[in-house]
This record gives C-alpha cells, sequence and structure tokens, in this order.
C-alpha cells in the first residue's frame, strides 16, 4: 500500500519534470476519452429526449387505424363500407372489456369561432369520448367532464381549454361553468353549455417553444353530439389504452385478429392495423444505441493510438532514466518494485488524460445537449467505462517499458552514460 | 592484527569470474579470491583499470555473481542466495557509494537518503526522521530539501553517503567515492568515511586507485590481473591531519 502511494507520487513527480512531454502524451487519451463520453452523453441524451417526447404523445396507447392490405395491388380508395362505425367498436370494446381501461374516439366537427360581447376565441370543435380525456391526459382545472348520460344521448354540453377562458372570462374558470356556447357549423347554429375547464397543454413547449397566445384549441362535446352535426357514422381511427400489466403484443395481435375475423374477412382492400408507440421508441433507441456503440469503437482506436503514444514515451523515458533504474536496483528495489513504478506512471499519464477528457468530453455533450435543448446527461456509465479503459491502457502499454526496465541489469544500468 | 577475535563481514573464497567472449575465447576477470573483511573493518582495494576491481566490487555489491567461489556476507550465504533474494541482501547489507553519485534526478536529498529505507518496508514518519538523523551526520543538515542540480559534488556525495547508511547495512562499499571531486571537497568526503569508521564502527571497503587515500586505511589489497597481489597494513588516518 505504501509503495503503492509512493509509487503514484513517484509518478506525478515525473510527468510535472516534463510537463510538455506528459501533456503531447496525454493528448491520444484525452481526445480518444473525450470522443467517448461526448458521444455517449449526446446519445443518452437524444434516447431520453426521445423517450420523453413520444411518451407525450402517449406511447402506451394503441392506435386503430385502417390500411391497405400490403398484397392488395389496385386502385386505392375507400368506400363507407370499408370504415369501422359506432356498433362496430361497441361490439369491439365488450369483446376486449377485461383488457382496455379506455377507447378514443374523435370526431372533428370543424374550426369556428367563439364570439362573447367583444371578445372572441379560436376553437375546433371535436366530439370526444370519456376515453379521449384519459387516453390524451386531458387534466381537468374546473367543473366535470361528460357524464354516461350525456354521450349516449348526445347533450348539448362541452368542455373549454384554460385558454378559452382566458379569452373570454379573464381567467376566472368559475365564471364560465353553466354559460352558453354558441358555434356556427356550415351555416347553422348549435348552442352548448359549458360544463368544464381543461387544462391547456402546450404541445410545444417541452421543445422550448410556445404556439402563443391566441392559439386555438379543442372545444369539447360529447362525440355523439357531433355525429348527429355532421350527420355521419364512420369512423377511421381510434385509440385504446390497456389496462396495466395486459401484454401489449398479444393484445395488438388479438385486436387485428378481432377485426379481421368478424369484420374484414371479406374485404381484400382493406385491413384494420393496430400500432403502439412504444414499438417506435423501441426501434429508435437501439438504432441511437448502434450508432453509439459504432463511434465509441472508433474513438475507441483513437484510445488505442493514445496508448501506443503513452508505450513509446515510457521506452523513452526508460531509456533516460537507465542510470536511476539501476541506482534503484542497487539500493535494493526489486524487480517487481520497478515492473509497477513504470506501470503505474503509465497508469497515471492515462488517468489524468481520462480525466481531462472526461471534463472536455462532458463539455462538449453539455454543448450538445444545450443545441438540443435537452437536458445534459453526465453519464456515470460512460465515465466508469472511460476511467477503467484508461487504467487498462496503461496498465497494457505500460506493461512492456516496465518489464524491459524490471529485467535490466543493474551493473549495465548503472554503466550507463 | 588481533582479526581472529572479531566477526568475519564479507568472507570470499575462492572467488573467479569468467566472461565468456565468444568461445573458445574466455576471459578471466578474477582468478581466485580469497577475502575476508572483519567487523568494524576499515579496507582499501587498489589496483589499476583491469585489474578486476569493479568486478570484484559487483560481486561483493550482490550485483553480479561469481562463475565459482563462495561468499558469505554478514552470516548470508549470497552464492545461494535467489535472484529474487539479491535485491533484499543488496538493501539491508549493503551501502553503496558511487563515483558519480547517483542521486535520482527531481527527488530532494531527503528523499534520496529515504529511498532504501522505502524498499525495506520502513514506515514514513520512521523513515523522514533517520534520513533526517543521517543528514545531520553527515553535515548536510541545512539542505535537505535541495535537489540534487542543486548541491555540489562534494554536498551530493555526502547525501549519497547518507543514504548508503539508511538501512544501517553491514558494510558501506565505497568505489571510487573522491574519484569526481577536487582534493579539498575529496578530503572532506574521506573525513565522515573516517567519522563512519571511528565512531559508528562501520565496516567499510574503499575501492580506488589512489594511494594516497588507500594508506589512510587500515588494510590494504593490492588487485592485479584478476589476484590479490598484496595485502599490508597501512599507516591509518590521523584526525588532526
Amino acid at each position: 500500500m505504501m509503495m503503492l502511494y509512493e509509487n503514484f507520487r513517484l509518478a506525478l513527480f515525473s510527468l510535472k519534470a516534463n510537463k510538455m512531454r506528459s501533456l503531447l502524451t496525454m493528448l491520444g487519451i484525452i481526445i480518444g476519452v473525450s470522443s467517448v463520453i461526448a458521444i455517449m452523453s449526446a446519445g443518452d441524451s437524444i434516447s431520453a429526449k426521445l423517450s420523453d417526447t413520444m411518451e407525450g404523445f402517449g406511447a402506451n396507447n394503441i392506435q386503430i387505424y385502417l390500411d391497405f392490405r400490403e398484397e392488395y395491388d389496385g386502385d386505392y380508395y375507400y368506400d363507407y363500407t370499408d370504415l369501422m362505425n359506432r356498433d362496430m367498436l361497441i361490439d369491439f370494446g365488450q369483446h376486449f372489456n377485461d383488457r382496455l381501461k379506455a377507447i378514443s374516439v374523435t370526431s372533428e366537427v370543424g374550426a369556428t369561432d367563439v364570439k362573447r360581447d367583444k371578445d372572441a376565441a379560436k376553437v375546433t370543435v371535436m366530439g370526444a369520448t370519456l376515453g379521449t380525456f384519459l387516453i390524451d391526459d386531458v387534466k381537468l382545472k374546473d367543473g366535470r367532464f361528460f357524464t354516461i348520460g350525456e354521450t349516449d344521448t348526445a347533450a348539448k354540453v362541452a368542455i373549454v381549454s384554460t385558454k378559452y377562458v382566458d379569452t373570454m372570462y379573464a381567467g376566472k374558470a368559475k365564471d364560465a361553468l353553466g354559460e352558453g356556447v354558441t358555434i356556427e357549423i356550415g351555416g347553422k347554429t348549435y348552442k352548448f353549455t359549458i360544463v368544464g375547464v381543461y387544462e391547456y397543454k402546450d404541445a410545444f413547449a417541452g421543445m422550448g417553444m410556445s404556439s402563443g397566445d391566441n392559439v386555438r384549441t379543442n372545444l369539447y362535446i360529447p362525440y355523439q353530439a357531433a355525429q348527429n352535426i355532421i350527420h355521419e357514422d364512420y369512423i377511421f381511427n381510434c385509440t385504446v389504452m390497456a389496462k396495466q400489466g395486459v401484454d401489449q403484443e398479444q393484445l395488438i395481435k388479438d385486436m387485428e385478429d378481432f377485426f379481421e375475423k368478424y369484420y374484414y374477412s371479406n374485404n381484400e382492400r382493406i385491413h384494420v392495423v393496430c400500432y403502439s408507440m412504444s414499438s417506435v421508441i423501441d426501434e429508435a433507441t437501439s438504432l441511437i444505441n448502434t450508432v453509439t456503440i459504432g463511434i465509441s469503437v472508433i474513438a475507441g482506436i483513437a484510445l488505442l493510438v493514445g496508448g501506443i503514444g503513452v508505450m513509446n514515451i515510457m521506452l523513452v523515458s526508460i531509456t533516460e532514466r537507465t542510470r536511476e533504474i539501476g541506482t534503484r536496483k542497487a539500493l535494493g528495489a526489486p524487480n517487481s518494485s520497478i515492473r509497477i513504478q513504470f506501470i503505474i506512471e503509465a497508469v497515471v499519464i492515462c488517468l489524468i488524460g481520462g480525466m481531462i477528457g472526461i471534463l472536455f468530453g462532458s463539455g462538449l455533450g453539455a454543448i450538445a445537449a444545450a443545441l438540443m435543448k435537452t437536458s445534459p446527461m453526465p453519464s456515470l456509465r460512460a465515465i466508469l467505462i472511460s476511467l477503467s479503459f484508461s487504467t487498462a491502457i496503461g496498465i497494457f502499454f505500460g506493461f512492456y517499458p516496465a518489464n524491459k526496465a524490471a529485467k535490466m541489469d543493474p551493473i549495465e544500468a548503472l554503466r550507463y552514460e | 592484527m588481533e582479526n581472529e577475535s572479531r566477526k568475519p563481514i564479507i568472507h570470499l573464497t575462492d572467488i573467479r569470474k569468467n566472461f565468456f567472449i565468444g568461445t573458445p575465447n574466455e576471459l578471466k576477470v578474477l582468478k581466485g579470491i580469497n577475502l575476508t573483511v572483519y567487523e568494524g573493518e576499515f579496507v582499501a582495494v587498489v589496483g589499476a583499470s583491469g585489474s578486476g576491481k569493479s568486478t570484484l566490487m559487483n560481486i561483493i555489491g550482490a550485483l553480479d555473481r561469481p562463475t565459482s567461489g563462495g561468499y558469505v556476507l554478514d552470516d548470508v550465504d549470497v552464492i545461494s542466495a535467489k535472484d529474487s533474494e539479491l535485491s533484499g541482501i543488496r538493501n539491508k547489507k549493503i551501502g553503496f557509494v558511487f563515483q558519480t553519485y547517483n542521486l535520482i534526478a527531481k527527488t530532494n536529498a531527503l528523499r534520496n537518503v529515504e529511498m532504501p529505507m522505502l524498499y525495506a518496508g520502513v514506515g514514513r514518519k520512521e523513515r523522514t526522521q533517520r534520513a533526517e538523523e543521517l543528514m545531520e551526520l553527515v553535515g548536510m543538515g541545512d539542505r535537505m530539501k535541495h535537489l540534487p542540480e542543486e548541491l555540489s559534488g562534494g554536498q551530493k556525495q555526502r547525501v549519497a553517503i547518507a543514504r548508503a547508511m539508511a538501512n544501517d547495512p553491514a558494510i558501506i562499499l565505497a568505489d571510487e567515492p573522491t574519484g569526481a571531486l577536487d582534493s579539498e571537497t575529496g578530503r572532506l568526503v574521506m573525513d565522515i568515511f573516517h567519522k563512519l569508521h571511528k565512531e559508528q564502527g562501520k565496516t567499510i571497503v574503499l575501492i580506488t586507485h589512489s594511494p594516497e587515500l588507500a594508506e589512510e586505511t587500515e588494510r590494504l589489497i593490492t588487485l592485479k590481473d584478476g589476484e590479490i597481489v598484496g595485502e599490508r597494513e597501512g599507516h591509518g588516518h590521523d584526525d588532526a591531519v
């Protein structure tokens, strides 16, 4: 232990004695390590950012939509008979009742401006099911969501955003409850009553952008009420949320099989496809990991070249210090001490280079993270890998020169000029 | 001399050293050396260059092995010692003083003196304390933190003597210790050897080609062509000189 401490002190001493040379030798290690750190932390923060963003879009939700069959080779067109409808979804909901937490079907009625005195709020009238609020993660600020009775009877109730309340009621959500909303769609006017206010979520806030103040927000009305306005009962797509602990992959397969078996077996063009965002994230993350590993291998080659530089300088240093080695041996240093002394010197060069590289690489990673508006992720894994790799390079490339020093003949070494 | 009552420290019997310089030629450097040095003796080995002085010193110093012969150093059989044990023998039994000082560069005087104790596994505090005492002993108490390049030749040699004393060795082996010094500084260094001999009872083997310095010792051993050709008492050294 004591010898180890002395050897570290000795190594630092000898590095200080040859500052410029030590720095140049370290350069290879510094460049190698800082690239590894920068690449790994950039890769990590991209992956983290990606999953964050994707989860914001509902990574655990399953999209159900219509698509042309792969084997279909004719003209791409939809008939009304190809589309899904309310009865089909009710059947579907009952069939998967034990595995689904929510079903969201939306129907966009249209965009319009709602006027009240001098104020006007831009809204998109959106028919929604109860599941929509859960799946789209809509949070209630005041009032209530629809009741099951209201959705079934297509009641004339509406839920507006906090933006709407900001514009129309000076931000006082309580004032909006029970108030009327007159919507003008297709030349006809419809009157709804506000029963709830939801928290407006800026979809771009996470990316460092803002949609601005005068933004168009959703005004939710019961799905049936929307269908009554547009006189349609066709569904292109819907979104479902699985219950906790349900095997998503199996669920997706079963849902596709359900539609295929009961509704689309005779349709040679169209079928129902179910798709989950989490699989997209998995693919993207594994792609980023592959790229990270690939670049790290190249950085590893830089480290290897740095290691050869260390070996080279160690050989020079040992030749220069031949007399010192001879003297140490005469004073009773065993070969193992000499060997360890020079291995530690090589390790210290590599470790200091590695630490400088970590600082440098973290800096680069932080700059990259700042440019991408992600939080810098100083990856402990990358730091540990770099430090152990530096140490390993020091031991590996230090061993040959150190062994050469250890095996020197003391008489020859003492006589060396 | 009443040598017989004293303990032999170095006991060389029929030491031979041959160097192979390509068969069938063999260079016989030492041709059967028999030498006993007793505890507390101050012995000089003199001889012209090529007489085998250096080879003899390397063998006494356990840096080299003889081709044949016996060597017992302070009750330790050096011949049968393994290579890995020789470093321990050098460390604890022998204190080297070289002509060229051989201090470790960029390492201060005190740490140079500590070095043999480091390899002997002496604790840090004890090491420093002993090194300081030895530096005082050789009159270098005021230059402990100086680097070798900041010291004069004589000062370096005094540090080297302190270093040789570090592990309280059985013998001090000095190879031309004044060879690189002017006569005045050389005198100073020789006085330290006399002091160590008289005050500490150190066994000292001085290798030199200078007849005047050799005369100061108790016993002169003259080497020529790998053989001891003469052995007589020296005139000794008077402190008043």
